[in-house]
């Protein structure tokens, strides 16, 4: 690309998309003008700006097209996974299999909110009643409901536990409707005791290896399941390559992040990189194209940062970012008040962490899940944020809460309080819901209050 | 030259006029906000020009804050309504350490380094129960203007608990308890009580002294005492506390203008 990196509304993106393709510049089959998904009811693709990459614009295809490969999928004759709170392990294993494809039907929580509402999702999670005090998350049970989106899994996987209670309560009315559930249980990391035998987890966190024992007999049940479904085995050696592969992505996207969160001007926006970074938990149905995918955007993120371009004016406030947003728009707010994205904890870190090569493979994904500070007390999370913000050079924390979500409300204050007192950066909280327009004065004026701050501060 | 400050609030909007070389006040005023954000502000801005014996040419600069700040089309920027009354206050009591701002339509506490910027902010959530307009709400249902709700606070003697989470459900609460024989005075003291324990959840464990309050609500009589009381610390209402955040907006255009001036206070 020769002109300066930009962000673009969707007509213009569209504008752009199809001259590249009377250009004849390749591009994947499921690729093209976003418009066709607004017709299909994402309306809000409307009201956001994307990066004007190729790569990016194949990062939104990607994305909007994962129910037509589910359906695709199924079509073809092969099984589908529903993997719920998995903590970055079921889809690594279901992967492993040839004829399996896994997904999260939790994603549908941004239903909502791209469709703006007008699929009612919500509207049938309240008939079930499943209403306002639960989590987003709860739109999935309307998504199994009216049958309107992904296609209904051979097999549905959820950990119970020390996972979200918010989406437990959710899973289990999705069971009482007959969708039939594989649990699996997750403790709670604790540390251990003087003298008990435990293990070091990716990323640092100790457990004790009782816990691990624990969890690796859990997902034995799930790999059993997930063989039976499959008609396969799934044995060591199949694991140790879908390990291999998933850390391929996870690779891609921990350069992606490492490069974009830290280079100036900022290379990319800070909705792609979200994108991106769901992207990396589930494979967004097809791990192999996932990774064309993540290596075509980091070569975009590459290709900038060697030529100095960046999509967002130099010396953007670095706000790192926790827990994913309901409402994509905000985002976008995020860059327009002078901000950029610089380091993220949105929830997955458990598909971000390399799952260990050198152990046997059960014993690598059992501590993989034990290692997500989700399962841990909320002061190891903070500890990660802390420490992640500090080597991103964050210059300021933003907690950005779900309505309902009982780790959002509990966690944000443990977070804020260890980010002040470890490494001084201001902390905001804030509150996204699926639909954030009543609150956009709010949020606006909250982000650029937090810019406004750093500003200062870089001046004292 | 002149400096102008525009704070477009949600109830009022406010405007402070400064002489740049001096930061001192030349005009100031407050008017009730309408439909046409933009309009009302205009006409406050031009009457407080004229009682200065100004012109528009000689406004160097104008910094407009404040929940309508991006409706004030003839300010030259806006700048958030947290860093302006930050400012204001540091520029009234240069000693403020924490600033608890309640106004129409929010609720603001502020942290602050030595030097008076922001090391940190809170914001109340999507709910009124912690603004001004909750107090609002009950003045009408009790039939007293806000002015008569400090009065009635004083005479209470047994403060009714207001335990709802919004200001609809609290309207209805209020109604139960009138309707059970609570008193109007025990009712406002509830209520003042209620805005100030959610202000209090929003500073945790410690507001460092001394803590300013400001914002219209730092007007109403009681509110203060109730603070007070929810902070378990001192609290000080700023010397004019409806034009803390207009001062401030000032000042920053003050700043703006040349940045060596507007800066007394730091």
């Amino acid at each position: 690309m020769s002109a300066a990196p930009k962000r673009l509304t969707m007509a213009e993106l569209d504008r752009l998309c199809r001259r590249r393709q009377a250009a004849g510049a390749p591009m994947p089959a499921y690729a093209g003008p976003l418009e066709r998904h607004v017709e299909e009811g994402d309306r809000r693709l409307l009201k956001l700006q994307y990066d004007d990459s190729a790569a990016a614009l194949r990062l939104w295809s990607f994305l909007l097209t994962e129910e037509e490969r589910l359906h695709a999928a199924r079509a073809a004759g092969r099984k589908i996974v529903g993997t719920m709170k998995d903590l970055g392990t079921v889809p690594v294993m279901a992967y492993a299999l040839p004829n399996v494809v896994a997904f999260y039907p939790d994603g549908a929580w941004w239903t909502p909110c791209v469709m703006e509402l007008s699929e009612g999702l919500f509207g049938v999670a309240q008939s079930l009643g499943l209403g306002d005090a639960f989590c987003p998350v709860r739109a999935m049970a309307g998504a199994f409901v009216n049958r309107a989106h992904f296609p209904i899994p051979d097999l549905l996987t959820c950990s119970v536990g020390a996972t979200c209670d918010d989406f437990s309560a959710v899973a289990q009315r999705l069971e009482s409707l007959g969708f039939p559930i594989l649990w699996w249980e997750m403790p709670s990391r604790r540390l251990p005791d003087p003298g008990e035998p435990a293990v070091t987890l990716p990323g640092g966190f100790r457990a004790p290896e009782s816990q691990v024992a624990l969890v690796r007999s859990e997902l034995d049940r799930i790999r059993a399941a997930l063989a039976e479904l499959a008609g396969a085995p799934l044995g060591d050696d199949e694991l140790a390559a879908g390990i291999r592969e998933a850390n391929r992505v996870r690779g891609l996207l921990g350069d992606l992040r490492r490069l974009a969160y830290t280079a100036d001007p900022c290379p990319m926006p800070a909705l792609e990189m979200l994108i991106a970074e769901m992207l990396a938990i589930h494979f967004c149905s097809d791990r192999a194209e996932s990774v064309a995918v993540l290596a075509e955007l980091l070569a975009e993120v590459r290709r900038r940062i060697d030529k100095g371009r960046g999509v967002l004016p130099e010396g953007a406030a670095r706000l790192f970012w926790v827990n994913p947003v309901a409402d994509l728009r905000v985002m976008n707010l995020l860059d327009d008040c002078g901000a950029r994205l610089c380091g993220t904890e949105f929830l997955f870190c458990h598909a971000l962490d390399a799952i260990p090569e050198d152990l046997p493979p059960m014993e690598a994904l059992a501590r993989m899940a034990l290692a997500d500070p989700m399962v841990g007390p909320a002061a190891d999370r903070a500890a990660r944020v802390v420490r992640d913000a500090r080597a991103f050079g964050a210059e300021a924390v933003v907690v950005s809460r779900i309505p309902g979500a009982s780790h959002c409300a509990l966690e944000g204050a443990v977070i804020g309080r260890m980010v002040r007192e470890a490494i001084g950066l201001p902390v905001v909280e804030l509150e996204v819901p699926p639909m954030a327009d009543p609150m956009w004065p709010t949020l606006k004026t909250r982000l650029e209050a937090l810019v406004e701050t750093v500003i200062e501060r870089r001046k004292r | 030259m002149i400096a102008a400050g525009i704070d477009g609030g949600s109830r009022a909007i406010k405007i402070v006029l400064l002489e740049c070389a001096t930061c001192k006040e030349v005009a100031a005023g407050v008017r009730d906000q309408g439909v046409d954000h933009d309009g009302i502000a205009r006409d406050l801005f031009e009457e407080l020009l004229k009682s200065a014996g100004l012109t528009r040419r000689k406004v160097a600069r104008a910094v407009a804050t404040g929940y309508t700040r991006n409706a004030i089309t003839f300010a030259d920027t806006t700048v958030t309504e947290i860093t302006c009354h930050a400012v204001g206050v540091r520029h009234e009591v240069p000693d403020a350490a924490t600033v608890v701002e309640i106004g129409g339509q929010d609720s603001k506490l502020l942290r602050l380094n030595s030097d008076g910027s922001v090391r940190d902010f809170a914001m109340n959530d999507r709910c009124a129960a912690g603004t001004g307009r909750f107090l609002e709400v009950v003045a009408a249902r009790l039939g007293t203007g806000l002015e008569g709700l400090g009065d009635l606070a004083r005479a209470a003697t047994s403060p009714a608990p207001i335990s709802s989470m919004c200001v609809v459900f609290a309207e209805t609460e209020i109604i139960g308890l009138l309707a059970s024989g609570a008193k109007a005075e025990d009712i406002v003291a509830g209520v003042q009580a209620s805005v100030a324990s959610r202000v209090a959840a929003m500073v945790g464990r410690e507001a460092a002294p001394p803590v300013i309050f400001t914002g219209g609500v730092a007007l109403i009589p009681g509110m203060v005492d109730a603070l007070a009381s929810a902070l378990k610390t001192p609290v000080r209402i700023a010397p004019r506390p409806q034009m803390t955040g207009a001062l401030g907006a000032a000042m920053m255009a003050c700043r703006q203008t040349c940045p060596t001036r507007g800066k007394r206070a730091t």
